[in-house]
């Protein structure tokens, strides 16, 4: 079965990017969520191998959301990266406090990003 | 974040998973644009595209004016509308290549701005409408982490300059 990952952005224009660059470079399937409050209901039932969710989104931003995840048990050991605009160390540290696994830097680098997924669930 | 190493076998998948990511923005660029439903979603596309495909949270769309002479400021984000309300062409050279149907682009680690401004200028980008240019973009600073405007970045300004006629044209055809 291939594994699965749910991709979370309020932007179209970056799930369409995502999805295309790991549909033409791996074997994941990827389901998708546009806010961090439907990403939790979206992670609850389809239990995605990994989540790669923005940070910057109505609602619910990408910090709170991996707050709320780890506190669901079928989430708790689920590899989460946040994608991030800034880089700086503050930034990163509310992510890593959060709860997140790793984080990526927008604009996604497409070698990047198929690189640090594979470091997580393999080919 | 993980370190990636650049073995010569992963300097061939960057050069392929790269050019896959390209076409993946130029793609997801032009899909954005051609969907808009109206001028205001044609403008946000506009801001979705600078912040999540190029990398620059600071962005504006100046109209060109009757006589060629002007442009005004349309619309901004990020950027402080009273500092650039209005661009005379005759005392930004770089305007006048513009208005001529191409985008200028700042070189990487070139000090030269684009314009006369003290903040950092990217990239201008022709809006065409009907052929001829209608609207500037201007795409300022870039985040920090990122070195220049790359030739994908450049490919999606040509996807900007060719299919945002609806941000300041609402009844322009897709």
């Amino acid at each position: 079965m291939p594994k699965k990952v749910l991709l979370v952005d309020d932007s179209t224009t970056t799930l369409m990017m995502e999805e295309m660059i790991l549909k033409q470079k791996t074997a994941y399937e990827c389901v998708t969520a546009k806010d961090g409050l439907d990403a939790i209901s979206r992670a609850v039932v389809e239990a995605p191998d990994l989540v790669l969710m923005d940070v910057v989104m109505p609602r619910m931003n990408g910090f709170e959301a991996c707050k709320r995840m780890r506190l669901e048990s079928t989430l708790r050991e689920t590899p989460i990266i946040l994608v991030t605009t800034r880089g700086e160390e503050e930034y990163v540290e509310a992510g890593f406090q959060s709860g997140c696994n790793d984080y990526i830097t927008k604009p996604i680098d497409s070698f990047e990003l198929v690189t640090l997924l594979h470091s997580y669930l393999g080919e | 974040m993980s370190n990636i190493s650049d073995s010569p076998a992963d300097l061939k998948g960057r050069s392929s998973s790269n050019d896959i990511g390209s076409q993946a923005k130029v793609y997801a660029a032009r899909m954005r644009l051609q969907s808009a439903i109206d001028q205001a979603d044609a403008l946000d596309a506009i801001r979705e595209i600078a912040a999540n495909l190029i990398g620059t949270e600071e962005v504006a769309v100046f109209k060109v004016d009757k006589k060629r002479s002007e442009l005004w400021l349309y619309w901004s984000f990020g950027v402080d509308p009273n500092k650039h309300s209005v661009l005379e062409v005759s005392r930004e050279p770089k305007l006048k290549q513009v208005l001529s149907g191409k985008s200028v682009y700042r070189l990487k680690l070139s000090n030269e701005n684009l314009l006369s401004t003290d903040d950092p200028v990217s990239a201008l980008v022709p809006i065409v409408v009907d052929g001829s240019p209608s609207a500037v973009i201007v795409l300022f600073r870039l985040f920090p982490h990122k070195p220049g405007i790359e030739p994908v970045d450049r490919e999606i300004c040509e996807v900007l300059s060719h299919c945002a006629g609806r941000a300041i044209e609402p009844y322009h055809a897709r």
